[in-house]
C-alpha cells in the first residue's frame, strides 16, 4: 500500500496534531508532562506505521517484519498510556480513532478511482485494528507487571521483624500466607533473631485471614528452624474460628506455643526468659 | 419460601484462586446465616480442596459453591472438580497423613470432619471430583 504511505508521508504533521487532539479529549485529565510524552509516542508511531506502508508492496495487511517494529512501537505507546493511567478502552478508542483521521485524509487527498480508495482504506482498517489489538496486549501486560511490582513491595512491607524487648522479637503477620510470603516469614524471622540475638520470636497471626494445613505446615517449619537456633517461638492471635477448625483439621500444632493474645503471648515470653515483670512493663502485660 | 439459588463459581489454576474461592466461600456462608465458626470451616475446606487442585493436578481445576435456603434451613453445596491425574488409592489419600508432596496430609480427612457430607469419586487419568455439603439448621 504505497499510495497510503506517500499521503501519510505528506501529512504526517496534521495527522499527528488530529490525533493529539483525540488523545486530550479521551484523557482530560492527564498531566501536560504525559501528554507531552505520550505525543512523542504517537508521533513515532505515525512515523513507523509511514514507514510500513511505504515499503509494503502488497496489500496483505499487518504482516511480514516490516510489520514488527510496528508493533512494536504501539506496544510501546500503549505501555506509555497504561502507565498514564488511561483506561485499556481509552488506549484502544485513540489507536482506534487513526481510522477516522487517516480515512478522511485518504478520501481528501487521493485523486484514486473508487476502488482504489476502497483497497487503501481497507488496508488501513485492517492495520489499526490490528495495532488496537496488540495495543490491548501490551496494555494488559503492562498492568499485570505493576500489580505484580505492587504485590512485592507489600510482601516488602508486611512483614517487619521488631525488637520489642531484650530477646524477644515480634512479626505481626497481616494478610494472606502464600508460599512465598512464608518462605520469606521463616527467612526474615530467623535473620532477626540471630541479627537481634533473640530468644523469643512472637509470631502473631491475629491479621491472618485463614490458617490452612499448608500455612500450619509452614508454621511448624518456621518453629522447628527457629528451634535449631536456639530460639523459641510464641504463636498469638489464632481466633477461636480458626481454631476450632484447626482441631477439626487435626494439624498437629502440639510442637509450638500458642497464645490467644499477645498479651498473654508476650507474657509466656517474660515467663520464658525467666524474668519477672518489674517497673514500667508490669502495667503493659 | 425457596429462592433461586445463590451460585459461585471460580477457576482455580494458582495459589491466589484458592485465596479467591475461600473468601467467596466465607462471604457466601454469612450471607446465608451461617456462624462466624461454621462460614470459617466451609472457607478451610475450599482451601484444603483448592489447594489440592493447585498442587496436585497440572492444570487446575473448579470449585463451585451453591448455596440454597429453604424455610428456616440453608445448604450449601461445594464441588471441586479437575481433569487431573487422579487418585489411585482412595482410601490411602483419605488417610491422615498420607501426603505424595510432602505435605500434611490432613487436606483430605479434615476437609471430609469440617462438611456434614462428602463424596469423593476419581479415575486415574480421568479427573477427581470432590462433593460436600454443609447444612444451616
Ligand atoms: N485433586 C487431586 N488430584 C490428584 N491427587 C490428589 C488430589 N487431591 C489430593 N490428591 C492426592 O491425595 C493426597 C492427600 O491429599 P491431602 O489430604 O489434601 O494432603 P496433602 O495435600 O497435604 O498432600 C495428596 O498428597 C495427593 O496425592
Ligand atoms: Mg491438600
Amino acid at each position: 500500500m504505497h499510495g497510503v504511505g506517500q499521503i501519510l508521508l505528506q501529512n504526517r504533521a496534521s495527522v499527528l496534531d488530529a490525533w493529539l487532539a483525540r488523545l486530550r479529549d479521551t484523557a482530560p485529565g492527564a498531566h501536560p508532562a504525559s501528554l507531552q510524552l505520550l505525543k512523542l509516542e504517537l508521533g513515532t508511531l505515525v512515523e513507523k506505521l509511514t514507514g510500513y506502508f511505504l515499503t509494503d508492496d502488497e496489500d496483505g495487511a499487518g504482516a511480514g517484519p516490516a510489520f514488527k517494529s510496528v508493533e512494536e512501537q504501539a506496544a510501546t505507546t500503549s505501555a506509555a498510556c497504561a502507565r498514564d493511567g488511561l483506561t485499556p478502552m481509552e488506549t484502544a478508542t485513540l489507536i482506534l480513532s487513526l481510522k477516522s483521521i487517516a480515512g478522511e485524509l485518504l478520501d481528501r487527498e487521493t485523486s484514486a478511482k473508487a476502488t482504489e480508495l476502497y483497497r487503501m482504506r481497507t488496508a488501513l482498517d485492517a492495520v489499526v485494528d490490528r495495532l488496537a489489538l496488540v495495543t490491548f496486549a501490551a496494555f494488559v501486560e503492562t498492568r499485570e507487571e505493576i500489580i505484580k511490582r505492587q504485590g512485592r513491595a507489600l510482601l516488602d512491607l508486611a512483614t517487619p521483624a521488631l525488637p520489642i524487648w531484650r530477646h524477644i522479637i515480634l512479626m505481626p503477620l497481616v494478610g494472606i500466607i502464600d508460599t512465598q510470603r512464608a518462605r520469606q516469614v521463616m527467612e526474615w524471622l530467623l535473620e532477626a533473631l540471630s541479627r537481634e540475638e533473640a530468644r523469643i520470636a512472637i509470631l502473631d497471626v491475629t491479621g491472618v485471614p485463614l490458617i490452612d494445613s499448608r500455612v500450619a505446615l509452614h508454621l511448624t517449619k518456621t518453629v522447628e528452624a527457629a528451634r535449631l537456633l536456639g530460639s523459641q517461638v510464641i504463636v498469638t492471635g489464632i481466633s477461636p474460628d480458626a481454631a476450632q477448625t484447626l482441631v477439626k483439621l487435626d494439624v498437629d500444632l502440639s510442637n509450638m506455643i500458642t497464645r490467644g493474645s499477645l498479651r498473654s503471648g508476650l507474657a509466656e515470653a517474660f515467663r520464658l526468659l525467666g524474668q519477672h515483670s518489674k517497673g514500667p512493663i508490669e502495667t503493659m502485660i | 419460601m425457596s429462592l433461586e439459588p445463590d451460585v459461585v463459581t471460580v477457576n482455580v489454576t494458582s495459589e491466589i484462586d484458592a485465596a479467591e474461592a475461600r473468601q467467596e466461600a466465607r462471604r457466601l456462608a454469612l450471607r446465608h446465616g451461617f456462624t462466624t465458626v461454621r462460614a470459617h470451616g466451609l472457607a478451610t475446606a475450599v482451601s484444603e480442596l483448592a489447594m489440592n487442585l493447585v498442587l496436585h493436578t497440572d492444570r487446575g481445576g473448579l470449585i463451585r459453591l451453591t448455596a440454597q435456603d429453604a424455610t428456616g434451613a440453608a445448604v450449601i453445596e461445594l464441588v471441586a472438580e479437575d481433569n487431573g491425574p487422579g487418585i489411585p488409592d482412595l482410601a490411602l489419600a483419605m488417610e491422615d497423613g498420607f501426603s505424595t508432596r510432602g505435605g500434611l496430609g490432613c487436606g483430605l480427612p479434615g476437609t471430609r470432619r469440617l462438611v456434614d457430607t462428602f463424596a469423593i469419586t476419581s479415575r486415574v487419568g480421568e479427573g477427581t471430583r470432590i462433593v460436600c455439603l454443609v447444612r444451616r439448621p
